[in-house]
Formats: structure tokens, C-alpha cells, sequence
């Protein structure tokens, strides 16, 4: 599903990733977990095509299609997903409005038609209710004034409505208390599927008991240094970034 | 007149001056007193400033002696050709309407007035006008301070006088047309309006400017506005001019006690506008809001520059305006407010927004304030700026196209200021004007 060799990223002109390669073949769950500043949410903003993160060598390949080259939207047209870290608010634009905006957008682009405003609402409503999403959140203006675990709880209630072929949560769990964490990840094992495949970003072994990755893998200083099954994120947390990566360095 | 008296003066100064000498005579209502008083003293206050340039500090950023052309004519009243341009001004289904040719009353339609409007026509001024209209015309909009707002007074050719019955609620719409159809060459019509709104009455004007032809011209509008106590007006203004014309409005607002003024003052079209508003909380409970939309596209300029005056105890005011500026345009947003002496409890708010589409855009706030009195809660803000890059990136990754992300992020800027203000046809018909001028201000900045 995605091809990730040898990618350099610089941003203002500061190399970030530095040589990073990953794989993540359809129907696997990959967790990807990394100090402060190591490029995570680079990684992931490169890989939505956010302007600014200027690929300098390397190559990205999804579903065997090099990505650098189509814009944001036209990514997430074709199934690409990322939940941001930092969800974005947007005053003026009803959270209901924008979900429907984009869906359609999305279907547009694919050449689909559109779903009417009657089916969109009942479509958000069944999915918002798992995920504990109130009527009051979907009328009020995007993310804003939502609580922390709110906006990411819409993340990924915007995620089920797309159903993209791959999902990059990046650090999704941060903020979220334990009845929500759990929701969360309910939300995305029931999207795991063999046709996707999903990348989650953590700082923490704890969504990796509810969500449990195919492979873990540890990003230090833009790179990759050392991956493993299941078992690496609990050692990690056990021992720290140190002595594993220093020792697989 | 000692206007020859006067010492020196620039030739688009001259302009104004020479129509005056030359055809005061003629000019509606010439030979009553109590008119040539108030015209003479409108002559002298603009005499003496002149044309205004940036050495005005009220015009520090609008140069009208730089854009004004010198070789205006007065323009003419109705002609058969100008039928289309009419026609297509009628925007509001169920509306009563005015039309004004190139400032001369031209029409009443739409749905016709109701007995509780009267209608003068100040080109037909004479010793049977009522008293209502010689009380009023030209006491407002038409001093030093309002310089263009003299210009309109001393040489004005024709327009209108409205009055709201006292106690008269719930009436249609009134739509008061303004269509400026082409002349083949530079024209300068000088128009006033007086509207008087009674004690308790209420109305819903919806004031439009549109324009044909490409000839540079002015079109200046002198406006008068009194309410009367617990009257309210709820103003909408569109100005949609042609392309190479300076619209410039004087509007003067006198507020009675417990009367409300909400305006929207929409600017779209014309060269270059210049919104001039006096606005005086004269008398106890007085509220104004003012609320402001600027969609530029290509190489516009408009300003609109207000005077808030507190002059009584408990007034409210508020100020919300939101240019969005694209190609090579501007937008100037300036706003005083005085709180006078002894105007106690006075609550005043302003807030200046732009948001810049492209390079070459600019934008320029001002407010100001200041306070003579005790116990006042007053508070201003600007905020001048791109689309967020952070938000527009959002958007997109949800799979929503460039171009369809900014203008969803334009349009949300934008929303905060019609929001509480229009409803129905009328939201619908700002709707409509703001799209056509995003889509063209987008493309150009693009
Ligand atoms: N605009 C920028 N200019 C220069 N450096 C930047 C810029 N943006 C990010 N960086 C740097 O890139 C590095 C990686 O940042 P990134 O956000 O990818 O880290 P992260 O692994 O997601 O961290 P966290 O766990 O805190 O979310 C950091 O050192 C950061 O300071
Ligand atoms: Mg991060």
C-alpha cells in the first residue's frame, strides 16, 4: 500500500527526514514511535502533501503511484487519510457543513456521485453516536471550541465517514482520557480491514493495547533506526528511546 | 458669494466652483432663503478645504483631488436608452421602490408606497415644501466635516426627501435605487437624500448604486439621516458602480432617544468609494451598529472613514468591518469615536478585519478613540492578514479543491458580518454579490 525509500524532507530549509524508508503493505496496522522533534508529524505532512515540506530525494509510492506530486485534496481523493496532530479550527464553517463539503469533494473527484445532505446527516449521525459525538458539536463552527479530545474524537469520526485505503493517525491518543482513548480505538479497529492500512504515531505503549500494530517501528533525527513486532513498544516504554535505539545503532 | 474672493484655487477644485458660478441660478429651490443660507454655507465649507487630498487628515488615505478628472459634465436625468439599466436594478421581489437617474428622481414602482411614506423631490423645490423637509435638508452631511457631503449640498440637482410616518411599523421593504446609466463621457452628479423616520416608526432600506459604461465620472451622494425616538432603521447599502466611477457618500445619522441604526455598508463596484459617516448618538439609549463588507477585485479603492459621536448618556455602539482585497486593490477602514462630556455608561466597540488575497493587496485600519466621560466600556481591534495557510491546508487534506477551500474560508470570514443582520431575500442577494465578487477577487489573485 505505501513505499516509503530513502525520503529526505527539508522544511525552511532544515533536513528533517533523512534517508527514511517504510513499509506498510495493504491489511497491516504499522505504529511508528519517536522522541520529541524526530519527524513524525513531518513524515506525516509530507505524506498529506502539506506546502512547505520539500522532498529532496526519495520516493513515495502509494498503491504503487508516486504521491510528490498531487496536491492535498487529490491524495485524499484517492483514499489517503491523516488525522492531525493538532486539529485545526475553523470559525465561520459548521462542522456538519465541512464534513459534507468534503465528502462530496472527494466523491466528485473520483468521479462519483454526490450523497445528498439527507444521507450525509444520517450517515455522520450513526458514526458520530459510536464515537460519542453530540448534535450540538456537529452544528457548532469546525473544531472550534472543542475540547482536546473532541477534535481528535472527530478526527476520527471524519476517517470512518471517508473510508480511506490509508490512515495516518498522528498521535491521535494524546489528550484523550481513558473512556475516550477506548472509543478511539474501537473506531479504528473496526476500520481495520485487508483492503487498508493504517499508521498510527504514539508517544505511548498504552493505544498499542487496544490498537495492536503488525510492526513497530522507532523514527529518531528522520530516520528510521530499528523496527520490530508488538513486543518493541513495550520495551521501549520499559527502557526508554536510549539504550534501544543506541543499542541498535 | 465671496467664494471669488477666495485665494487660489486647484483645478478640481475649480470644477465644482465654475458649476456653481455658472448655474446657481438654475439649481432646484434657488431663491429660497432659507436654502441659499444653507447652500452658501456649503459652498464656503467646501471652498474653503478644497478638493480633498491626503494633507486632510480625515482623507489621509484617500486622494479624490488625484482621481477626480477635470473635465466633468453635470450629468443628465432620464433618457429612453437607460430603460435596461433601470430594469435590472429592481433586486428586491415585494419591495416598495425609488428611482434615481444620475440622481434625479426618476420613478416610484416595485410595490408602490404605502400612505405612510411621504416622497419629496428636491429638484422640485419650492414654496410649498413642506416643513418637515426645509427643518431638515441640509442640516447634516453638509458641513467641514463632511467636505464632499457640502459639494452635494451646494450643487445639488435633484433627489429625494422621505419621511416615515410616526408610529408606522411593519412595512415592505423600501428600495431606493440609485442607477448611474452611461453617458458616452465623464459625468459628476451631486444627489441628496433625506430620510426621516418618526418617533416609533421603523423601515428596512435597501439603498443600491449601480452604474454602466466605463467613462470615469463621479457620483456624489449626499445622505441625511433622522431618527426620531424608539424609531428604527435597518440600512443595507450596496454599491455596485461601473468601473471607472468615484462614488462618494456623505451620509449624516441623527439618533433620538432609544433609536436604533443598524447599517450595512457593502462596497463592490466603482473606482474608487469613499464611505464618509457621521453618526451622532445624540440623545439617551441611542444604539448604532455599523457593519461593513468590502469584496475588491482588480484595481479598486475603498475607503470608509466614520465618526461616531457618544453625545448622551447609555448610547451603544458597535463597528464590525471585513474587507476581503484581491488584485491590486485597497481597502481603508478609519473610525473615531468620541465619548463627550457627561455621556456616562456610553459602551462603544469597533473591529477592523482584512483579509489580503494576493501580493499586491492592501489594506489599511485605523480606529480611534476618545473619552471625556466617566464610566464607559469602550474597545477596538484590527487585524489585517493572508488566509491561513494552516487552515486552507486542513481543508484541502479533507479532499476539498484549492480554489473551493478559500473561498469557503473567505465566505467564513465574511459570514460573521451579515450573521444577526439579514434574513431571507435580502441575506440571499448579499450572498449572491459577495460570491460574484470572491469569484472574480480570487481569480485575479490567483
Ligand atoms: N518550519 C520549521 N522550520 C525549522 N524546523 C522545523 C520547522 N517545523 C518543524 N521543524 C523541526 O522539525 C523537527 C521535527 O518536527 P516534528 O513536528 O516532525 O516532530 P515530531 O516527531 O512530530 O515531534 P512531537 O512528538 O513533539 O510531535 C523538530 O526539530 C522541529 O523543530
Ligand atoms: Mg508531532
Amino acid at each position: 500500500m505505501l513505499e516509503i525509500r530513502d525520503l529526505h524532507v527539508t522544511v525552511d530549509g532544515k533536513e528533517i527526514l533523512k534517508g527514511l524508508n517504510l513499509s506498510i503493505p495493504a491489511g497491516e496496522v504499522h505504529a511508528v514511535m519517536g522522541p520529541n522533534g524526530s519527524g513524525k508529524s513531518t513524515l506525516s505532512y509530507t505524506l498529506a502533501g502539506r506546502e512547505g515540506y520539500d522532498i529532496t530525494s526519495g520516493s513515495i509510492l502509494y498503491k504503487g503511484e508516486e504521491l510528490a506530486a498531487l496536491t492535498p485534496d487529490a491524495r485524499a481523493a484517492k483514499g489517503f487519510f491523516l488525522a492531525l496532530q493538532y486539529p485545526v479550527e475553523i470559525p465561520g464553517v459548521s462542522t456538519m457543513v465541512f464534513l459534507k463539503t468534503a465528502l462530496n469533494a472527494q466523491r466528485r473527484a473520483r468521479g462519483e456521485d454526490e450523497v445528498d445532505a439527507v444521507k450525509v446527516l444520517r450517515l455522520v449521525r450513526e458514526k458520530a453516536k459510536a464515537l460519542n459525538i453530540t448534535e450540538d458539536m456537529l452544528r457548532r463552527p469546525l473544531n472550534v471550541g472543542f475540547s482536546g479530545g473532541e477534535k481528535k474524537r472527530l478526527e476520527i469520526l471524519q476517517m470512518a465517514l471517508f473510508e480511506p485505503s490509508l490512515a495516518v493517525l498522528d498521535e491521535t491518543d494524546s489528550g484523550l482520557d481513558i473512556d475516550a482513548l477506548r472509543l478511539v480505538a474501537e473506531g479504528v479497529n473496526a476500520m481495520r480491514s485487508p483492503a487498508r492500512a493504517m499508521l498510527v504515531i504514539t508517544h505511548y505503549q498504552r493505544l498499542l493495547d487496544y490498537i495492536v500494530p503488525t510492526r513497530v517501528h522507532v523514527l529518531r533525527a528522520g530516520q528510521i533506526v530499528t523496527s520490530g513486532g508488538p513486543e518493541l513498544a513495550k520495551e521501549l516504554e520499559k527502557k526508554g528511546y536510549e539504550t534501544i535505539t543506541g543499542a541498535a545503532a | 458669494m465671496t467664494v471669488e474672493a477666495l485665494p487660489r484655487v486647484d483645478p478640481k477644485t475649480a470644477l465644482f466652483r465654475k458649476d456653481f458660478a455658472a448655474n446657481a441660478a438654475d439649481l432646484p429651490g434657488a431663491g429660497l432663503g432659507w436654502l441659499d443660507a444653507r447652500r452658501g454655507a456649503a459652498l464656503e465649507a467646501f471652498a474653503l478645504s478644497g478638493m480633498p487630498t491626503r494633507r486632510i487628515e480625515a482623507w489621509k488615505y484617500t486622494d479624490l483631488a488625484v482621481a477626480l478628472e477635470n473635465d466633468l459634465e453635470p450629468a443628465t436625468p432620464f433618457r429612453a436608452e437607460d430603460a435596461a439599466a433601470i430594469a435590472d436594478s429592481a433586486v428586491f421581489a415585494g419591495a416598495m421602490q425609488i428611482v434615481l437617474v444620475n440622481g434625479y428622481l426618476h420613478s416610484i414602482g416595485g410595490a408602490g408606497l404605502t400612505d405612510a411614506i411621504d416622497v419629496v423631490d428636491l429638484a422640485q423645490l419650492s414654496v410649498r415644501t413642506p416643513d418637515w423637509v426645509e427643518k431638515h435638508l441640509g442640516a447634516r452631511a453638509a458641513g467641514s466635516d463632511q467636505i464632499l457631503g457640502a459639494a452635494s449640498l451646494a450643487l445639488m440637482r435633484g433627489g429625494i426627501a422621505v419621511r416615515v410616518r410616526a408610529g408606522s411599523v411593519d412595512l415592505p421593504p423600501l428600495q431606493i435605487s440609485v442607477v448611474n446609466p452611461a453617458r458616452g463621457h465623464g459625468v459628476m452628479s451631486h444627489t441628496r437624500v433625506l430620510l426621516v423616520i418618526e418617533d416609533g416608526a421603523s423601515l428596512d432600506l435597501i439603498e443600491t448604486h449601480a452604474g454602466e459604461g466605463e467613462a470615469k465620472g463621479l457620483a456624489n451622494l449626499g445622505m441625511e439621516i433622522v431618527l426620531g425616538e424608539n424609531a428604527v432603521l435597518n440600512h443595507t447599502r450596496l454599491q455596485d458602480e461601473a468601473g471607472g466611477t468615484l462614488h462618494v457618500a456623505s451620509i449624516g445619522a441623527f439618533l433620538s432617544r432609544d433609536s436604533r441604526y443598524h447599517v450595512l455598508l457593502g462596497n463592490f463596484g466603482g473606482r474608487l468609494s469613499r464611505v464618509d459617516m457621521n453618526v451622532r448618538l445624540a440623545e439617551i439609549g441611542a444604539e448604532a451598529h455599523i457593519r461593513s463588507i468590502a469584496v475588491l477585485d482588480g484595481e479598486r479603492h475603498a475607503d470608509v472613514t466614520t465618526v461616531m459621536d457618544h453625545a448622551s448618556p447609555h448610547t451603544v455602539s458597535r463597528q464590525l468591518f471585513k474587507s476581503v482585497v484581491g488584485g491590486r486593490s485597497r481597502s481603508v477602514s478609519q473610525g473615531r469615536v468620541t465619548v463627550h462630556k457627561g455621556a456616562v455608561r456610553s459602551d462603544s466597540h469597533q473591529m477592523y478585519k482584512a483579509l489580503l488575497l494576493g501580493p499586491r493587496a492592501e489594506a489599511d485600519a485605523k480606529p480611534e478613540l476618545e473619552i471625556y466621560a466617566d464610566d464607559v466600556v469602550c474597545g477596538h481591534g484590527t487585524a489585517i492578514g493572508a488566509l491561513d495557510d494552516t487552515a486552507l491546508f486542513y481543508l484541502r487534506a479533507r479532499g476539498i479543491p484549492m480554489e473551493e477551500a478559500r473561498a469557503m474560508l473567505v465566505r467564513a470570514f465574511l459570514e460573521e458580518v451579515i450573521d444577526g443582520f439579514a434574513e431571507g431575500d435580502l441575506r440571499d442577494a448579499l450572498w449572491r454579490r459577495i460570491d460574484t465578487a470572491l469569484a472574480s477577487a480570487q481569480g485575479g489573485a490567483a
